[in-house]
């Protein structure tokens, strides 16, 4: 094993040192199966961990894998400078909408960069990024200079990583979870490896697979979400139709995104291979809630990706005021003012900005500091405005990227963080004056106070409102539990938390962002894609989510794609013939401690094998999305907690559980509960609890002393599961049964 | 589409070997019980160990400042030295660590810490730090250097006499407050394993225990573990507070018995398990020369107390404190002098039987740190100092015996006291369970029990890890079984010469 530092890289003089509390170590080897470099090992006689600390490169990967702190490293990380480029800002801004930012050109600069990487055997980096790329993957194969394997490994999990690579926050998500990051160094620049992989070689196209009776799936928008979902489906080898209501697809990629950030050419690259390989693209073609059901009647299902496309709008005085425009209208306008064939002039004069005095420029403001409101700024210094954003959080917990706001000040525009907007006035009619009011943001978890009597007065000529988008309307009441909250309750999952992206403190490289933390609110966006929202409706990206991010959005329609493959859910008109020898997937799960439940658990799934079913048993502490997602019936049971004069329930643990099942999507679903006594309003309880989750049950019962300890002739869980068994036969696809 | 994890296989090279000695009986495991197990899960159940224990405590420290300053009367000096210590001792020789369970001083503590009395909370009240990694190197030493502090002031302020009852007080409010302390500044019970007083006496003695703790019911399947949660706790329960991992705990030493591991295993592969007494002392292959240290310095510390209830060592003390102007006794140089010494001694006489019998082909390996045997002289001394734990037991719970028989039964006096009943006067306040000679017999009896006990345990150890590396097996179980003689023979003869100068 050798150890790694980047070529011509003295190695330092005071080299890192492992130091292991041999008091402490439990010799759980959690240190040792992640240690990328082989400096840690085990000690058999003792059981303990053994370092050595001359393959130590100081990544501290041991450090925060460890349980019970009893590993320490001390001393330098031994990595070498990571390959930076810069921005190639153009002489004049105006009319000019070329690429600012540069990927690698050499070859030099790449494998320079690739031996930062350590390879980590449990990588965080993977972790960071929302769809799972295998960064050490990729990275080994650029080693070897092997651009067909890096774009084999990346299509296993990104099928954008040219736009990806561009537009992604990697700060906040690989580059920020990299080890080096969390042990406070600088990360590999996962991101440029990535472009450069997508620059030099173009991304391969679906490979699709022929079936003899192909799905067909209806997508509702063409943004990344609708682009990840239909290059599975393709490449499956079903019917896919895409219904766009604008007059290109792309969707947030093409009119929200400049092409100084991301050229058309590389937005539309994945369509135009999709539609090569069989895609149905139908544009100018708008899909109301109402259509769903006709939909529904043409295609085997539905996947929803129309994104969150309302903007937000500041409830302020003078608001109404001419002049005072949303994101979407601005960038749009200014997209198509700004091409070749564009004409500036005509824009200007459509925002009003036609009628301004000799020498004035025109001064846009714009509300908000992300990097949609950055994006509209910078396009606004590119037809030759001002520009200035305000945004009322404080600079120290901005939500833009900080190499996007570096850029924007670079090109001119004036960002006042700790500002908010309180009145727009003007005496034409047109707004003319903002009242600014300073505000106060003393943490990043607290809601900034406005200083009243701090203003200031600005002379506009524009008011772009850039704070963001919301779902419509519309689509949340038709999506049951859209947008989701993505949040959750207990322990966060304990496969994160051993990798150790979770142990460390914020990292100054991600911005003090919890990188960790940021991941995991991530993961519940794309377990829950796996998951229908309606009967044979799928919604993926912001529609599931509300305002992400786009390599979010695209892995979420893959994961989506995949859950509808895997369902295989049919439109009535062939589900009779399609399905005459499919069998429903059951699964048990089940929450024991006495070991009761789990073997009443054991006979249902008896009473299913007897009719020729297959039921899979499984506590609850073992369910994840993928298991729920995968099952066409439900069954879930759980021991009763409590005492009878006090009240007595599902266990808490299998309340719990219920709590936070995502939606369900009219799954049908069973339930039981193994009593000493009486199990009193337990089946009423966990029935209202799977009811609220979307599921739709459909039968009961409840096994006391005598039900569990009597075999065969009467009833109990085995019997109970043969009564199941032959209604879900019945069934000729996952579909909601009659509630009995 | 999984995550790309690629780590490394795990190794288990060497594992049935290191752990094949201490495993327990797997049918041995009373949490397989269903009754057992439901009460094992419940989050309820350790705090329900605690509040008894707290009710009593606070009653201690509230009767003790503001009830009689008659040490007899006053239920919180009387309940405290007259059975409390006794039945401590009781509970170590049995459980193991039955008190660390239920202790209302890290129970205390912890619910502050844990911002819950029994609930799995995610985040925890304090600064969370982790011990300074040299001074958790130390393992046993500083809780037995705690214990010997705490037993001088005792001594000192006369605590236990018992004497003002105020000073048993003081005493619970200062251990309850240093816990609190370190409890908020540091990660889990880090005052329980590196800290409390107790700890080193409850671990040590606590190993002729007959539960096993908290052990892995498939080792390969906690190797295999990919969350660990037993360790870093799950949803129903916290990370091991001690921590101590099921799957390489090789004795009772560390399972503080909180369940917490049970709860958060989410493979049911943990259980709770019953040893043969002495399990925990024979056993393992690991042996720790902290705690052989900590062992030879509480049988010191033992020795000291009784050598200090003979005229000879008043005469001595009186005369060390005229030459040192120190106030009354003990003397503290007398005190840690003698204890040293003692220590020192045993240490001693384990070199000699070192130099006397080890091999000479034998290389001795230098490996691990302070804690682990990495010399010739460790090789020996750690073994041997094992080997006494049944002793060293036998003859602390003997010291409390003359307490509990002709006090114990002044607690009911002393608690009915706090509601203005009962007073010096009462039957019981002047009632004795034993005469003075006959609790000599019963002390004497106590460590013929554990002096055999010492035997059998010596006989084990000294076959399994002495005779191998020694020139004549004959030699070093003379030798080994030699110094168990003359401890439980020194212990015993002390108690008769103590009721000789009475």
């Amino acid at each position: 094993m050798t150890q790694n530092i980047s070529p011509g890289v003295d190695v330092p003089e005071v080299r890192p040192s492992v130091k292991i509390l041999d008091d402490r170590c439990a010799g759980c080897q959690e240190c040792v199966v992640r240690c990328p470099t082989g400096a840690l090992s085990m000690d058999s006689k003792r059981w303990v961990a053994l370092e050595d600390s001359t393959l130590c490169v100081g990544c501290r990967q041991c450090e925060r894998t460890c349980p019970f702190s009893a590993i320490t490293v001390e001393g330098p990380m031994m990595v070498g400078p990571r390959i930076e480029s810069f921005p190639s800002y153009p002489l004049d801004f105006v009319g000019d909408t070329h690429e600012i930012r540069s990927g690698f050109t050499e070859w030099t600069e790449v494998l320079a960069e690739t031996d930062r990487c350590l390879q980590c055997p449990d990588p965080t980096c993977v972790r960071g990024c929302p769809a799972h790329n295998d960064i050490p993957g990729f990275i080994a194969a650029l080693r070897h200079r092997d651009l067909g394997g890096a774009h084999e490994i990346l299509a296993r999990t990104s099928i954008i990583p040219d736009i990806c690579s561009r537009v992604c926050n990697q700060a906040a998500q690989c580059e920020g979870a990299c080890s080096w990051s969390l042990a406070g160094g600088t990360p590999v620049a996962i991101g440029r490896l990535e472009r450069f992989i997508a620059d030099s070689r173009e991304v391969p196209a679906p490979k699709v697979a022929h079936t003899p009776e192909p799905l067909s799936i209806g997508i509702v928008g063409s943004g990344p979400a609708a682009a990840g979902a239909a290059w599975d489906l393709v490449e499956a080898g079903a019917h896919v139709v895409v219904y766009e209501r604008d007059q290109t697809p792309g969707g947030l990629c093409v009119w929200g995104i400049p092409d100084f950030t991301l050229a058309d050419d590389i937005a539309l690259r994945p369509w135009r291979q999709l539609e090569r390989a069989g895609l149905e693209l139908r544009c100018e073609v708008e899909i109301h809630v109402q259509d769903f059901d006709r939909l529904l009647t043409i295609h085997d299902a539905l996947i929803v990706a129309n994104g969150a496309s309302v903007p937000l709008r500041l409830p302020v005085p003078g608001a109404e005021l001419d002049g005072v425009v949303d994101a979407t209208m601005f960038l749009k306008g200014a997209k198509a003012a700004l091409v070749a064939t564009g004409d500036p002039q005509t824009f200007r004069a459509t925002m009003g900005l036609d009628g301004l005095e000799e020498g004035r420029r025109g001064h846009v403001l714009v509300l908000g500091a992300g990097n949609t409101a950055m994006d509209v700024a910078r396009t606004a210094r590119r037809l030759g405005l001002t520009a200035t954003c305000i945004d009322w959080l404080d600079e120290r917990f901005a939500l833009a990227r900080p190499d996007e706001v570096a850029e924007a000040r670079h090109e001119g525009v004036e960002i006042r963080f700790a500002h908010t907007l309180t009145a727009l006035r003007g005496e034409t009619g047109r707004v003319e004056h903002a009242d600014l009011a300073r505000t106060v943001q003393p943490r990043a978890d607290k809601r900034p106070s406005v200083v009243t009597d701090d203003t200031v007065e600005l002379d506009v000529d524009l008011v772009v409102m850039a704070m963001g988008y919301r779902n419509d309307p519309d689509f949340v009441a038709a999506l049951q539990g859209t947008p989701i909250r993505r949040e959750r309750h207990g322990v966060p999952d304990r496969r994160w938390q051993a990798s150790g992206i979770l142990a460390n403190p914020a990292s100054a490289y991600a911005n003090h962002n919890d990188v960790g933390a940021l991941a995991l609110k991530r993961e519940i966006g794309l377990w829950a894609a796996a998951l229908p929202v309606n009967e044979r409706i799928w919604a993926v990206g912001d529609a599931l989510t509300g305002p992400s991010t786009v390599v979010e959005a695209m892995a979420q329609g893959r994961r989506a794609a995949r859950a509808v493959l895997d369902a295989s859910p049919a439109r009535p008109e062939v589900a009779q013939r399609r399905y005459s020898k499919w069998k429903p997937r059951v699964l048990i799960c089940y929450e024991s401690v006495g070991g009761k439940t789990a073997r009443a658990a054991r006979d249902i799934a008896d009473g299913f094998a007897i009719h020729g079913l297959v039921a899979k048993a499984l506590p609850i502490s073992k369910v994840d999305t993928r298991a729920l997602a995968s099952a066409d019936c439900l069954v879930v049971g759980s021991w009763v907690e409590g005492f009878v004069v006090a009240g007595v329930g599902a266990s808490k643990s299998m309340r719990t559980w219920l709590e936070q099942l995502p939606h369900l999507g009219a799954k049908p679903c069973a339930i039981f509960c193994t009593y000493g006594i009486s199990p009193k309003g337990t089946l009423d309880e966990m029935r209202r609890s799977l009811e609220a989750a979307g599921a739709a049950v459909f039968a009961h019962a409840a096994f006391g002393p005598k039900e569990l300890s009597t075999v065969g002739g009467v009833f109990n869980p085995e019997s109970f599961g043969g009564e199941l068994a032959g209604r879900v036969a019945t069934w000729k696809v996952a579909s909601v049964p009659v509630v009995a | 589409m999984a995550v790309a994890i690629r780590l490394r296989p795990r190794q288990r090279e060497g594992m049935s070997e290191r752990f094949a000695t201490s495993d327990p009986t797997p049918g041995w495991d009373i949490a397989r019980h269903p009754l057992a197990a439901r009460v094992l899960h419940n989050r309820k159940f350790q705090f329900l160990l605690i509040v008894p224990n707290q009710i009593v405590f606070w009653t201690v420290i509230f009767v003790g400042l503001f009830g009689t300053s008659i040490p007899g009367l006053n239920f919180g000096a009387a309940i405290t030295w007259y059975v409390w210590f006794c039945l401590v001792f009781v509970m170590m020789v049995v459980v193991g660590r039955a008190w660390c369970a239920m202790c209302p001083f890290g129970g205390f503590a912890e619910w502050i810490q844990r911002k819950t009395f029994f609930q799995r909370t995610q985040k925890t009240l304090g600064l969370g730090r982790t011990f300074p990694e040299p001074l958790a190197r130390m393992g046993f030493i500083i809780p037995v250097v705690t214990f010997l502090i705490l037993t001088w002031i005792e001594e000192f302020f006369n605590i236990a006499g018992p004497g003002n009852p105020a000073a048993t007080s003081f005493m619970v409010i200062g251990i309850v407050a240093t816990a609190l302390v370190f409890f908020l500044t540091f990660e889990r019970r880090t005052f329980c394993r590196y800290i409390c007083p107790l700890t080193s006496v409850i671990g040590t003695i606590g190993s002729m225990g007959s539960v096993a703790g908290f052990r892995t019911r498939d080792r390969d399947k906690c190797v295999s573990c990919e969350t660990k949660d037993c360790m870093r706790g799950g949803d129903d329960g916290f990370g091991c507070p001690w921590y101590t991992w099921p799957a390489s705990a090789d004795s009772n030493l560390y399972c503080g018995l909180c369940t917490e591991c049970y709860k958060s295993c989410s493979d049911d592969n943990i259980g709770l398990f019953l040893q043969k007494p002495l399990t925990s002392v024979v056993a393992p292959t690991r042996r720790r020369a902290d705690v052989a240290w900590a062992i030879v310095l509480l049988w010191g510390l033992v020795l000291y107390q009784q050598f200090n209830a003979l005229s000879i060592y008043n005469n001595f003390d009186n005369w060390l404190n005229t030459h040192l102007h120190f106030p009354h006794y003990p003397n503290p140089v007398a005190y840690l002098g003698l204890i040293g010494l003692l220590a020192l001694a045993m240490a001693g006489i384990s070199w000699g039987i070192a130099a006397l019998s080890a091999r000479r082909d034998v290389h001795f390996e230098r490996a691990g740190g302070f804690v682990d045997r990495g010399s010739k002289f460790r090789a020996y001394f750690v073994p041997v100092s094992y080997g006494l734990i049944p002793v060293v037991g036998a003859d602390y719970f003997a010291r409390q015996l003359p307490k509990f028989f002709k006090s114990a039964p002044r607690v009911i006096p002393a608690a009915q006291h706090i509601f203005g009943f009962a007073g010096t006067n009462s039957s019981l306040y002047n009632t004795r369970m034993l005469s003075d000679s006959r609790i000599i017999m019963v002390q004497v009896a106590v460590m013929c029990l554990g002096t055999m006990g010492a035997l059998w345990a010596m006989w084990r150890i000294t076959n399994r890890e002495l005779v191998g590396v020694s020139r004549s097996a004959l030699v070093v179980r003379s030798a080994t079984l030699g110094l168990v003689l003359a401890c439980g023979a020194v212990a015993a003869l002390l108690y008769v010469a103590i009721q000789a100068a009475n």
